[in-house]
C-alpha cells in the first residue's frame, strides 16, 4: 500500500507543477486572450533559472572560457530568482509582441520557445548545454530521512504555492483589473473606447501568467534536481494547452482539473497499456497509447466544447 | 468545488485499484520492467529496440524462465519525454514492484533516474543506449549507488579511438562538424583532448543543431581552419546533408566519421564515390559466433537485417539481468546489482544469446559453475561504473559502396589508449 500511495504522491506533485503551469497560462488565454504557444520556454526559463540560481559547479569542458554556476543561493531566493527571471524576459517579449494577435502571436511565442531551446543547448557556460544540469540541490530531501518523507513534504509544499497562486488569481481575475481582461479579450476596440489601455492590460497579463509558467519550472528543476534541454520540448507547451481545454478555460478552477485529469489519463493510459496488450503486441503498444489520449481529447471538443467546467457567467460577486 | 473533490477522488480510486489487481502475487512471474521510446522523437530507434527486448524476454521463457518463473515484462512507453519516462519509472517501482528497469534511451531521462529513483528504491536500471558521461560522473561520487548499468560504450571510446585513428591516417589539423547533443558534445572535447594529446591540433570545429535543412554557415566554419582533415560527429540524415555540403564547399575527402553513420542511408546520400578516403570507426564487438546467432535468430522472428542502433545492447541489456536474476538468492534489486558482474565472469563456461544458450546459463548455475555470458555484441565486461569497454575497429568503403571492416583494436590497446591520454 505504501507503494501506491508513493505512487499517488509522485503522481500529484507533478500535477501541481502542470497546474501552476496551465493557471498562467489560463489568464493568458482564458481570460485575455492571448494565445501563448511557446509555454515550455517560460516553464524552461524559471527551470534554468532555478538550477543556475541554487545548483552546485558544473563541470566546465576544456573549450569553455567560463562557467556561471556555483552560486548556490537557498531554495526560496532562487524560486523568487526564477519569478523575476521568466517575468523580465516575458516583460522584453511582451513588450515587443503586445500589439499582435492570435494566430501571429502564437508564432511569434512558438518561435521565442525555440530560441530558448536553444539558447539551452548552446549557451553551456551558463546551462550547461547538453550535457544537463545535474545536482540541483532538491529542498526538503536532506531534512527527511525517507524519500516518502521528503515526497510528502514537497507535496504539501507543493499544494500550499498551487493553493497561494490559486487564491490569489481567483482575487484578482474578479476585481475591476479582471473584469477589463475579459473585456478586452471580448472585444478590445469597444474596451479602448471606455478608456482602458488594452495593451497595458494584456502586457500585464502576459507577465504574471509567464512568470507563473517560470515557476512551476522552477519547481520542477528543484524536485528532479537535474535538467536538460530535451526535458522542455514543444509538446509540453501542447500538453498544458490540453489540460487548459479539458478544464475549461477562463475558470482557474477548471484549471487545476485540468491538469489533474489530462496528466492523470496521459500516465494511467500508459500503465493500462502495458497491462491489456498482449506481450507480443507490447511494442505496437506506444500508439495505442497516443490514439486513446487523442480520443479523449476529440470527445471533450466535441461533447464539451467550453471543457468540464467552463467559464462562470458572472463577472462580479456583486452581480446577480 | 465539489466536482473538482469527486473528480479528484475518483481519478485517485482509480489510480490504485488498477495496479492493485496486477499486484496480488509476488514470487511468480518474477517482473521485470521496461521504459523505452515507442513513440516520441526516438521511435524509429525505439520501437525495434522494444522488439530486441521484448524477443530477449521470450527467449528466457522458452528456455524455462527464471528460478522456474515466467518473466513478465512490462513495457512502458516513454513518448521520448522525460516527465512520462520519470512517472512510468516510478510507477514501475512503486506499484508493480519491477526490480530491474530496461531503458531509458536518452540521456536526459536516464541521469534523473539513476541519481533518484534506482539508488532511492533499489532497482537496477540496465540501458542499452544511454551515452552521457555525467552518469559516469554520478557512478563516482557514488551518487546512483551502482545501480547504473549500460550495454553500449560511452563517448570516450569513441573519441579516443578517433583521434588515434586520425594520427595513424597522418593527420595534424582535422576540423570537427558535430551534432549539438550531448553525444557529439562529449565526442567532440574528448576527441579534442585526446588528438592534442598524441600531437594532433583541432583545426576548427562547428557545432550544429540537428534536423535543419542547410549547414553551410557550420561548414563555412569548419573550412576556415585550413584543415588537412575532417570529424563528422553526426546521424545519418543530418550526416548526409552536412558531408554534401562540405564536398560541394571544396572540403578534402580525408575524412572520419563516427559509428552512427555506418548506415547504407548515409552512403548512399552521399555517394560512394566520394567517400573513397572516409574511415569510420565502430565498436568490433558486432562481430563473432555470438552475434552471428543473435542476427540469424533476429532475421528468422522479424524477417529483416538488424539494422538500427541499439538492438544488440538492448537486447544484452535484457539477458545480463535477467541472468543475474538467475543467479541471485533472492530476485530483489541488490542482488541483481551484485549478481551482474558474475553473469560475465571472465574464466567462465561461454554461453551465448538465444533460449539454447540461457538454458545452458540456467544449467550451469544450478551446478554451481561460473558462466561467462557473450552476448549479441560480442563478449562484454562492466567497470566499477557499471559501463561497458569493448574493442573497435574502423571501417573503409569500396567502390561499390560496401562497407569493408578492417583495423581492430583489442580491448587491451584500448585501455593502452585511454592511460596514454589520461597519464
Amino acid at each position: 500500500m505504501i507503494g501506491e500511495l508513493s505512487y499517488l504522491i509522485f503522481f500529484l506533485i507533478f500535477v501541481s507543477i502542470f497546474a501552476i503551469a496551465v493557471l498562467g497560462l489560463n489568464l493568458q488565454w482564458g481570460f485575455t486572450g492571448q494565445f501563448n504557444a511557446g509555454v515550455v520556454g517560460f516553464f524552461a526559463v524559471g527551470a534554468y533559472a532555478m538550477a543556475i540560481l541554487t545548483g552546485p559547479t558544473q563541470p566546465r569542458l576544456p573549450d569553455q572560457a567560463f562557467q556561471v554556476s556555483g552560486i548556490g543561493l537557498p531554495f526560496a531566493l532562487g524560486l523568487l530568482g526564477a519569478i523575476g527571471v521568466s517575468a523580465a524576459i516575458a516583460y522584453v517579449i511582451g513588450l515587443v509582441t503586445v500589439r499582435l494577435r492570435h494566430d501571429y502571436l502564437a508564432i511569434t511565442t512558438f518561435g521565442i520557445a525555440i530560441v530558448i531551446h536553444l539558447v539551452t543547448i548552446n549557451f553551456e557556460s551558463l546551462t550547461a548545454g547538453t550535457l544537463g544540469f545535474v545536482g540541483i540541490p532538491r529542498p526538503l530531501a536532506s531534512t527527511f530521512a525517507t524519500p516518502f518523507a521528503h515526497n510528502v513534504a514537497y507535496l504539501a509544499m507543493m499544494f500550499a504555492i498551487t493553493g497561494a497562486v490559486f487564491w490569489g488569481l481567483e482575487r484578482i481575475v474578479r476585481s475591476p483589473w479582471g473584469r477589463v481582461l475579459k473585456a478586452v479579450r471580448e472585444d478590445d476596440v469597444a474596451a479602448i473606447a471606455v478608456g482602458k489601455n488594452a495593451d497595458r492590460y494584456r502586457l500585464e497579463a502576459f507577465v504574471i501568467g509567464c512568470a507563473l509558467m517560470g515557476l512551476a519550472g522552477a519547481l520542477y528543476a528543484a524536485y528532479i534536481g537535474s535538467i536538460s534541454p530535451f526535458d522542455f520540448l514543444p509538446i509540453m507547451t501542447f500538453q498544458i494547452w490540453t489540460m487548459m481545454i479539458v478544464g475549461g478555460s477562463g475558470n482557474n478552477r477548471g484549471a487545476l482539473l485540468g491538469a489533474l485529469v489530462v496528466w492523470g489519463l496521459w500516465t494511467s493510459s500508459g500503465a493500462l497499456v502495458s497491462q491489456v496488450v498482449p506481450a507480443k503486441f507490447q511494442a505496437q503498444g506506444g500508439a495505442i497509447q497516443v490514439i486513446l489520449i487523442g480520443l479523449v481529447l476529440v470527445g471533450t471538443l466535441l461533447f464539451r466544447p467550453r471543457g468540464l467546467i467552463g467559464e462562470e457567467p458572472k463577472v462580479s460577486r456583486y452581480v446577480d | 468545488m465539489k466536482f473538482v473533490f469527486r473528480a479528484f477522488t475518483l481519478t485517485a480510486l482509480l489510480l490504485l485499484a488498477l495496479p492493485m489487481a496486477a499486484n496480488a502475487q509476488q514470487t511468480c512471474p518474477i517482473k521485470l520492467g521496461g521504459i523505452l521510446p515507442i513513440t516520441g522523437s526516438l521511435a524509429s530507434i525505439g520501437k525495434p529496440i522494444s522488439d530486441a527486448a521484448q524477443m530477449a524476454v521470450d527467449d528466457i521463457n522458452k528456455a524455462g524462465g527464471i528460478k522456474g518463473c515466467q518473466v513478465e515484462f512490462i513495457l512502458r512507453d516513454d513518448q521520448t519525454q522525460t516527465p512520462v519516462a520519470l512517472d512510468a519509472a516510478k510507477f514501475l517501482i512503486e506499484v508493480q514492484r519491477v526490480p530491474a528497469i530496461i531503458g531509458p534511451v536518452p540521456s536526459a531521462a536516464a541521469i534523473p533516474m539513476a541519481s533518484t529513483f534506482a539508488v532511492q528504491s533499489k532497482v537496477v536500471l540496465s540501458t542499452c543506449c544511454a551515452t552521457s558521461p555525467t552518469l559516469t560522473t554520478l557512478a563516482q561520487e557514488g551518487k546512483s549507488g551502482g545501480y547504473f548499468f549500460r550495454t553500449l560504450p560511452t563517448t570516450k571510446t569513441q573519441a579516443y579511438s578517433l583521434a588515434r585513428i586520425a594520427i595513424e591516417a597522418g593527420y595534424r589539423r582535422t576540423s570537427v562538424v558535430w551534432a549539438n547533443n550531448d553525444n557529439g558534445r562529449f565526442t567532440f572535447s574528448d576527441f579534442q583532448k585526446a588528438f592534442e594529446k598524441l600531437g594532433g591540433k583541432v583545426a576548427a570545429d562547428a557545432s550544429f543543431n540537428e534536423n535543419q535543412p542547410s549547414y553551410r554557415a557550420e561548414v563555412q566554419k569548419a573550412l576556415g581552419g585550413n584543415p588537412d582533415s575532417v570529424l563528422f560527429i553526426a546521424f545519418p540524415q543530418d550526416g548526409a546533408t552536412v558531408v554534401r555540403e562540405w564536398l560541394q564547399l571544396g572540403g578534402t575527402q580525408n575524412m572520419l566519421v563516427i559509428n552512427g553513420l555506418r548506415s547504407e542511408e548515409f552512403i548512399k546520400a552521399v555517394g560512394p564515390r566520394f567517400l573513397q578516403k572516409m574511415i569510420g570507426y565502430d565498436v568490433a564487438q558486432v562481430k563473432g559466433p555470438s552475434v552471428d546467432a543473435f542476427n540469424a535468430a533476429w532475421n528468422t522472428k522479424f524477417g529483416r537485417a538488424p539494422a538500427t542502433p541499439g538492438l544488440h545492447s538492448t537486447y544484452d541489456s535484457v539477458m545480463v539481468v535477467a541472468l543475474a536474476m538467475q543467479l541471485a538468492k533472492e530476485v530483489n534489486g541488490t542482488e541483481i546489482r551484485d549478481n551482474m558482474r558474475k553473469a560475465l565472469t571472465l574464466n567462465g563456461e561461454v554461453v551465448f544469446p538465444g533460449s539454447d544458450g540461457f538454458k545452458k546459463a540456467s544449467d550451469l548455475i544450478k551446478a554451481g559453475k561460473a558462466i561467462r555470458y557473450v552476448g549479441a555484441t560480442g563478449p562484454l565486461q562492466y567497470d566499477q561504473y557499471g559501463d561497458v569497454s569493448a574493442p573497435t575497429m574502423q571501417w573503409k568503403i569500396d567502390a561499390d559502396g560496401k562497407i569493408v571492416e578492417g583495423g581492430t583494436r583489442t580491448l587491451d590497446q584500448v585501455q593502452e589508449l585511454f592511460k596514454q591520454v589520461d597519464g
